[in-house]
C-alpha cells in the first residue's frame, strides 16, 4: 500500500476566474522536448533537452449562465492568458511545499467546444492550453 | 486604470481587482466579471482656442 497518497481535489483558475466547482479533471504537463544527439559510434540513442513545451488540459461542466464556463472562456479563444492549477483550492491563493500551485503564464487556447451535448447527460467540455512559461509556486 | 470585482468567481464583490500577469482584462470586462472605475462618457476637456496673429508682409 502506498505510504502517501493524494485524493484529487485541485483548485483551478483561468484568467483570474475560479472555476474549481466546474472542473472534473485537470492535467498539468511539464515537457522539455527531447533532441536526439546520437552520433556514429554510439551503441544507444542519447538525447539533450530542447525547448520547454507546456500543456494544461481541463475537463469542465459547460454552463452558459452569467460568469460561468462559457463566459470565462469565450473571449479567450485565439489569445494567451494565465492558468493556475493548485493541489487544493486554498493553494490557489496560499501555496506551500506540500500544497504547490502551478501557473502557466502566456498559454494559448486554440479551441473551445461551444456545444458538446449528449441526451440525458450533463454537458462537459475538454480544453487544452499550450505554450507559455510554467512556474511552480511553493510559498 | 482601476477595476472593481463584480463577480464572486474573481474575488470579493466590491473590492478592487488587481490583474495579475497575463490576465485578459477585455474578456473579464466583456463578460461581467469586473467593471472599470474610470467614467467612460466623461467629456474630454477641449483645449483653449488661440487666435493666430495676423501675418505682416
Amino acid at each position: 500500500m502506498a505510504s502517501a497518497t493524494y485524493l484529487s481535489n485541485p483548485g483551478v483558475m483561468i484568467n483570474s476566474v475560479n472555476l474549481t466547482d466546474m472542473c472534473t479533471s485537470a492535467t498539468v504537463t511539464n515537457t522539455i522536448e527531447a533532441l536526439e544527439a546520437t552520433a556514429f559510434g554510439s551503441t544507444s540513442r542519447s538525447y539533450v533537452g530542447g525547448l520547454a513545451s507546456q500543456e494544461i488540459t481541463l475537463d469542465l461542466y459547460m454552463s452558459y449562465a452569467a460568469t460561468e464556463t462559457y463566459a470565462t472562456l469565450a473571449a479567450l479563444v485565439g489569445t494567451v492568458t494565465t492558468v493556475k492549477v493548485a493541489s487544493t483550492d486554498a493553494a490557489l491563493t496560499t501555496a506551500s511545499a506540500t500544497a504547490p500551485r502551478f501557473e502557466l503564464e502566456g498559454c494559448y487556447l486554440e479551441a473551445l467546444p461551444v456545444i458538446n451535448a449528449t441526451m440525458g447527460e450533463l454537458s462537459t467540455i475538454s480544453i487544452t492550453f499550450t505554450g507559455g512559461v510554467l512556474s511552480t509556486i511553493v510559498a | 486604470m482601476k477595476y472593481t470585482v463584480i463577480s464572486e468567481r474573481i474575488g470579493t464583490v466590491g473590492e478592487e481587482f488587481v490583474p495579475g500577469a497575463g490576465t485578459n482584462i477585455e474578456s473579464l470586462l466583456a463578460h461581467g466579471f469586473i467593471k472599470s472605475d474610470e467614467p467612460s462618457d466623461s467629456p474630454t476637456p477641449k483645449s483653449a482656442k488661440t487666435k493666430e496673429p495676423a501675418k505682416k508682409d
